[in-house]
């Protein structure tokens, strides 16, 4: 297993917004996440990462031990150009000496970000300001900078949420694309659409607990019912 | 159909809390008119020293060789004081406001005491700094660009990490999880993201310091300010007034330049 999470808990001032959540995700597969807000999908992905501290659980993380993030407000740097944004990427592995400035990134790093550009077909605009682009390219340019972090897990938070329909489209087409070449990926969706139809398994959370684990083909009109519907609290709040 | 509206929720008077603050306010402002001897009949009739004054100083003495020559040329040296002042800071100010913002910072000391000597640069005028260089190096505009420099430190530096704590967080989350190390995340994260807003404070600050080194020559750091202080001693009120005008028309230019620079990075 290349994404391995399993009895994530995570509380946010005794409100229990984790409650033993368990996900794999293989190399090779596209793991569509949904769920109402407030459901607990971006909290696990910010515990995979680092950004949140889970209470308890295990998480582990094939290759790198490092997983790459997607997310949905895209965090590119708006004045530096697509291609110094992709070679951030690579920072976590650059020695401090190459890496203080864009102009001393060295030649390869340059070329392996050209090559990450051109696998989300934006190479082309590679020497423009990221903040230039349109959202659906900048969101692409955001998934380039998480292949040049070489990591096997790309996770993404919303990663189209902001983004009109067919540049989301273009967005999770180029997620499962990903997954096709090898790479685990897991993405929290608020389009149950776009997961039936680009995701090789989806996962619905539900009051911080996996309600159901299935493929797209066996996903029932009223399961995503029950997963929007408003919550009741069947137990008093810790 | 009847629908019943709910009725607009009833509007509330001033609480207790925003009257006692109402009078604080008026009580302070009648202890400041007291303490700076206000006295508006006193202006009233004293008013033919003023009209004396503005009738020596007009019109301007605007003679080339002896007086607008030279004010023209120590207007550029006052405009280099502040300039090197300004610029020569940028490094200790950059160095001391990432160590001195909450978001960039090493931990809670480095914090504290990058704050602390923020303060203590701030918190010395800039003439008293004068003063001190002025036993070191002697009079001269060496002296002011010295002090320009320690007290710009003081104030540029706190503005900046002010501007890299309020910057968005996003950016530095991105890196952060992709395993960038600080300086890395300041370099390629913070920086970048707070570049306008720190040469937006930075031309404030030329502004604020060509201003400043006008009252430096008037403590003896050479420049216009030591014209001005001079006509005045001689009681030369017409070429006070020109070197005056001098003045207005660098701060204006000053201003509109830096002015100009802003609106194209923004």
């Amino acid at each position: 297993m290349s994404l391995h999470i399993r009895g994530l808990r995570k509380a946010f001032d005794g409100r229990t917004v984790l409650d033993g959540v368990d996900l794999e995700v293989a190399p090779g597969e596209f793991v569509a996440v949904l769920g109402a807000n407030g459901s607990g999908k971006s909290t696990a992905l910010r515990c995979v990462v680092g950004l949140d501290r889970p209470d308890a659980g295990e998480i582990s993380v094939g290759g790198t031990g490092r997983a790459a993030m997607v997310f949905q407000r895209i965090h590119l740097v708006g004045r530096r150009t697509a291609l110094d944004n992709v070679c951030a990427g690579a920072l976590g592995r650059l020695p401090l000496g190459r890496s203080l400035s864009p102009l001393l990134f060295p030649r390869t790093l340059r070329e392996e970000a050209m090559a990450c550009l051109d696998r989300v077909g934006l190479a082309d605009r590679a020497a423009e300001r990221a903040g230039r682009l349109s959202g659906g390219q900048q969101q692409r340019v955001a998934i380039a900078r998480a292949l040049c972090q070489q990591a096997t897990v790309v996770l993404a938070d919303e990663p189209v949420s902001a983004l009109d329909p067919s540049a989301a489209e273009q967005v999770v087409a180029l997620l499962k694309d990903l997954a096709a070449d090898g790479l685990a990926v897991a993405a929290v969706l608020h389009q149950p659409d776009l997961a039936r139809r680009h995701a090789d398994r989806v996962v619905g959370l539900a009051g911080g607990r996996v309600a159901f684990d299935a493929a797209p083909a066996t996903l029932t009109d009223a399961d995503l019912t029950a997963l929007y519907a408003p919550m009741t609290i069947t137990e008093p709040v810790r | 159909m009847t629908t019943t509206v709910p009725a607009p929720p009833r509007r509330r008077g001033p609480s207790p809390a925003a009257w006692s603050v109402t009078a604080l306010v008026v009580v302070v402002h009648v202890l400041a008119w007291r303490g700076t001897d206000m006295s508006p009949a006193a202006l009233a009739t004293g008013w033919r020293g003023m009209a004396d004054f503005l009738g020596d100083a007009l019109p301007p003495d605007l003679d080339w060789d002896t007086v607008l020559g030279p004010s023209l040329r120590a207007a550029g040296v006052t405009f280099a004081i502040g300039l090197l002042g300004t610029s020569l800071s940028v490094p200790f100010a950059l160095a001391l406001a990432v160590l001195a913002s909450r978001t960039t910072t090493y931990g809670p000391a480095t914090y504290q005491v990058s704050r602390s000597v923020l303060s203590f640069l701030r918190s010395v005028p800039d003439v008293v700094f004068a003063l001190i260089f002025v036993t070191a190096v002697g009079l001269g505009p060496f002296a002011g660009v010295l002090a320009l420099v320690l007290h710009n430190i003081g104030v540029m530096g706190k503005l900046w990490a002010e501007a890299m704590e309020e910057s968005d967080p996003g950016p530095r989350d991105a890196l952060r999880v992709l395993g960038a190390s600080r300086v890395q995340t300041v370099a390629h994260a913070v920086l970048p993201t707070v570049f306008p807003q720190l040469v937006g404070l930075l031309l404030y600050r030329l502004d604020v310091n060509v201003r400043s080194s006008l009252v430096l020559g008037l403590v003896g750091a050479g420049g216009i300010g030591f014209l001005i202080n001079q006509s005045i001693k001689l009681f030369r009120f017409d070429q006070m007034a020109t070197h005056i005008l001098v003045v207005l028309v660098l701060v204006v230019a000053v201003d509109q330049i830096s002015d100009r620079i802003r609106r194209r990075l923004a």
